[in-house]
């Protein structure tokens, strides 16, 4: 949902039309209400540093380890606000994170933002592959309950679904992983039961790492393992990539979607009772048209509102998939940040993770403006 | 609750008298799944309650029987222990799930309480105060601190309390920030409800009438602003125990040198649980769904083969799922059983 407009996209309160003669708006309603969305992000980023700084008290946590100091955190929330706008997000005087316990020599300081530059490209990939695949699903899923009123339809779906956010996703993700790699599926033999590159596979096959990995899991030189290993010819890895990024995308998506769909059921139900629906069926038209020539284009902005609404929630359930199947990435960088009590890093991830999804919603709401352009661009 | 709160003439009728509540269940029956979901939650009161008799003497302590703590041949379901044992804790699985219920279910209500506390009335002041600053200042809290996953946020308010004062990292206070982080998503799904309402004739009517903000917010908004509560409560269950046991299955897990092992790797004596030095439970053997899913899930898949030990995480599960689909059920059929004659 939008940060200060509404469902519909409206920006509060009404306004009156513009009277006759008086000179037109330099922007239009979408682009004003763009405007005022972006203005807004920056104090909502402050915001949540605020909220960050207060809790964290990283300067005791930094007292433990002095070479993160470069944050410098420990001088005060303005200087710390100022570092990480600036992309100043400190150092790690090891790499802890990578597979196997690799990195650089410990006693060298790197900045953060190298390492995140390694950790972030597995996500994305995971996250394109991820979000079609919800979207296939949560689509027709959510639309076909919301729209039948024969309980055998909606009382099964809410069932599943209900039953599906509450399993924890780490649980559904341990369980795929051993179904799949323990024995049942004989193809997926080369693919790793843990990490995205597996050490096994390249010393036993290859007598080493090739150079274009670094670290036992970072690719070059895009950084996304997938197309890193189409561009080195290593079509072997590529297929494992492509497997096993296609495996945790189906378990995120199972998982997104039983929390999508609470909130886009009741969408679909509202729709079904437009007045231009009855009007239609009152006339003869058929079901199935209804549904997938009128009501699908209805409820898409509705859909892709809530979209936005849920996107966080989207990346704690693809974090924890990713700690499941033990691959380098945002959520398993997060998670041994906090179990390892390193809590340094954890500022410019949230600040990153803030920004990916304020823009991202921000995105989302024009795009869902644009399909349905009688909020703001009616204003 | 279209009954607008206007100056009423003298000479109108007043409303007729209430009918009493059998004459009310026979005109509006409660459906099939209220009535399944309210006879699941008794079960789960009843459970807790006979513990609290049961085992009042120890309820933070699970019982340890060295014999089955080892991996090697753990105890399966039988007639004597239903739920099998959890090896590791050493313990009989029907009964630490049959000890941790009333914890379980005071971590849940207590959380949900302050989430429905906060969550309703913030978001339901915000939508009728649309465009004021209580809408500003609600819709900004809740947009900013909603960029970041509930239970990243609420385990990062606790490593900060670990550092901060760890002697405050307790279930109580766990329950407390929990249900404060959780009120901006039940906020904004109640502010949109709200925004609808007060735009309804009869809310325009009380207020023209000259009724006060707080008596349209109590009378008219907030009794017709429940359904986004409905919806949301079973939705808020999930990222409690994501929290509770997610953590304990990292920490005993994926830690370097932690299972699941490789096909073929020689089994491993045993684990011992172990929680984050976040954690808000007061032990290692504390009574604990989330925690007993956590190191079930890692200790059920600590030996090559997988499924062998099936109990271990199953059970847990399914107390868990029991009791969000409960509340589910439960407040699926009251919205259901308000909306019964529109």
């Amino acid at each position: 949902m939008s940060s200060s407009g509404s469902r519909d996209g409206s920006l509060g309160r009404s306004r009156a039309p513009p009277a006759r003669g008086s000179p037109r708006p330099v922007l239009s309603g979408v682009a004003r209400y763009a405007v005022q969305r972006l203005l807004l992000i920056p104090a909502q980023l402050v915001f949540v540093l605020l909220i960050l700084y207060l809790v964290l008290d990283v300067p005791v946590s930094l007292t433990q380890n002095p070479p993160e100091s470069l944050l410098r955190i420990d001088q005060g929330f303005y200087q710390m606000v100022f570092n990480l706008f600036t992309g100043n997000w400190g150092t790690a005087s090891f790499v802890r994170y990578a597979n196997g316990g690799g990195g650089p020599n410990p006693a060298e300081p790197i900045p953060w933002s190298w390492i995140f530059a390694y950790y972030i490209p597995p996500s994305i990939q995971l996250a394109v592959f991820a979000l079609p695949i919800a979207a296939v699903l949560a689509y027709p899923v959510s639309l076909l309950a919301g729209w039948s009123r024969r309980p055998g339809v909606d009382a099964p779906a809410r069932f599943v679904t209900l039953t599906g956010a509450l399993l924890p996703v780490f649980v559904v993700g341990t369980l795929v992983l051993n179904a799949l790699f323990l024995g049942y599926l004989g193809y997926f033999q080369d693919v790793p039961s843990q990490g995205l590159l597996p050490a096994d596979f390249w010393f036993f096959n290859h007598g080493g790492y090739p150079s274009w990995i670094l670290y036992q899991f970072a690719t070059q030189p895009t950084g996304f393992p997938l197309v890193d290993a189409l561009i080195n010819h290593a079509w072997t890895v590529a297929a494992i990539s492509f497997t096993k990024t296609l495996i945790q995308a189906s378990v995120v998506a199972v998982a997104y979607v039983a929390i999508f769909f609470r909130h886009a059921r009741s969408i679909a139900r509202s729709v079904r009772e437009e007045a231009y629906i009855v009007g239609a069926r009152s006339r003869g038209i058929s079901e199935r048209t209804l549904l997938w020539r009128h009501a699908a284009r209805a409820v898409a902005p509705s859909f892709l509102l809530v979209f936005a609404l849920t996107i966080p929630e989207y990346l704690g359930v693809q974090f924890a998939v990713e700690v499941a199947f033990v691959d380098p990435g945002f959520g398993y960088l997060i998670f041994a940040s906090l179990t390892g009590g390193v809590l340094s890093p954890l500022v410019p991830l949230v600040f990153l993770m803030a920004i990916v999804v304020l823009v991202w919603a921000l995105v989302v709401d024009l795009i869902a403006i644009r399909l349905d352009p009688h909020g703001v661009a009616g204003r | 609750m279209k009954d607008a709160v206007v100056v009423r003439p003298a000479d109108l009728p007043l409303a007729p008298p209430r009918p009493p509540l059998r004459e009310r269940w026979a005109r509006r029956p409660p459906g099939l799944g209220f009535l399944v979901g309210a006879g699941m939650l008794a079960v789960y009161v009843v459970a807790a309650l006979s513990a609290l008799v049961v085992f009042w003497s120890s309820l933070d302590q699970l019982p340890k029987k060295v014999a089955w703590v080892p991996l090697e041949n753990p105890v399966g379901p039988s007639s004597a222990h239903p739920f099998g044992v959890m090896a590791g804790f050493g313990t009989d699985l029907f009964r630490a799930l049959w000890q941790a219920t009333p914890w379980d279910l005071g971590i849940v209500l207590g959380i949900l309480a302050i989430d429905v506390f906060l969550g309703f009335f913030l978001g339901a002041t915000a939508g009728l105060d649309e465009g004021g600053l209580v809408d500003a200042f609600v819709t900004f809290v809740s947009d900013s601190l909603g960029t970041i996953p509930t239970f990243l946020l609420a385990v990062i308010v606790f490593a900060g309390l670990l550092a901060e004062a760890p002697k405050a990292v307790s279930l109580p206070v766990f329950v407390v920030i929990f249900g404060i982080i959780l009120w901006p998503t039940m906020a904004r799904t109640v502010r949109e409800r709200a925004r609808i309402i007060a735009h309804q004739p009869y809310v325009e009517a009380a207020r023209a009438s000259g009724a006060s903000f707080p008596h349209i917010l109590l009378r008219h908004v907030m009794p017709n602003a429940v359904g986004p509560v409905l919806a949301q409560v079973p939705l808020d269950v999930a990222p409690i125990f994501f929290v509770l046991s997610a953590f304990p299955w990292y920490y005993n897990c994926q830690l370097p040198g932690g299972p699941p092992l490789p096909p073929g790797s020689p089994p491993i004596p045993y684990l011992v649980p172990s929680l984050p030095a976040f954690s808000p439970l007061p032990s290692n053997s504390f009574p604990e769904w989330g925690y007993l899913l956590g190191f079930g899930t890692c200790e059920g898949f600590s030996f090559p083969g997988g499924f062998n030990y099936w109990w271990m995480y199953l059970f847990p599960l399914l107390a868990i799922v029991g009791l969000g689909l409960a509340l589910g059920l439960l407040c699926d059929g009251i919205e259901r059983w308000r909306h019964f004659d529109r």
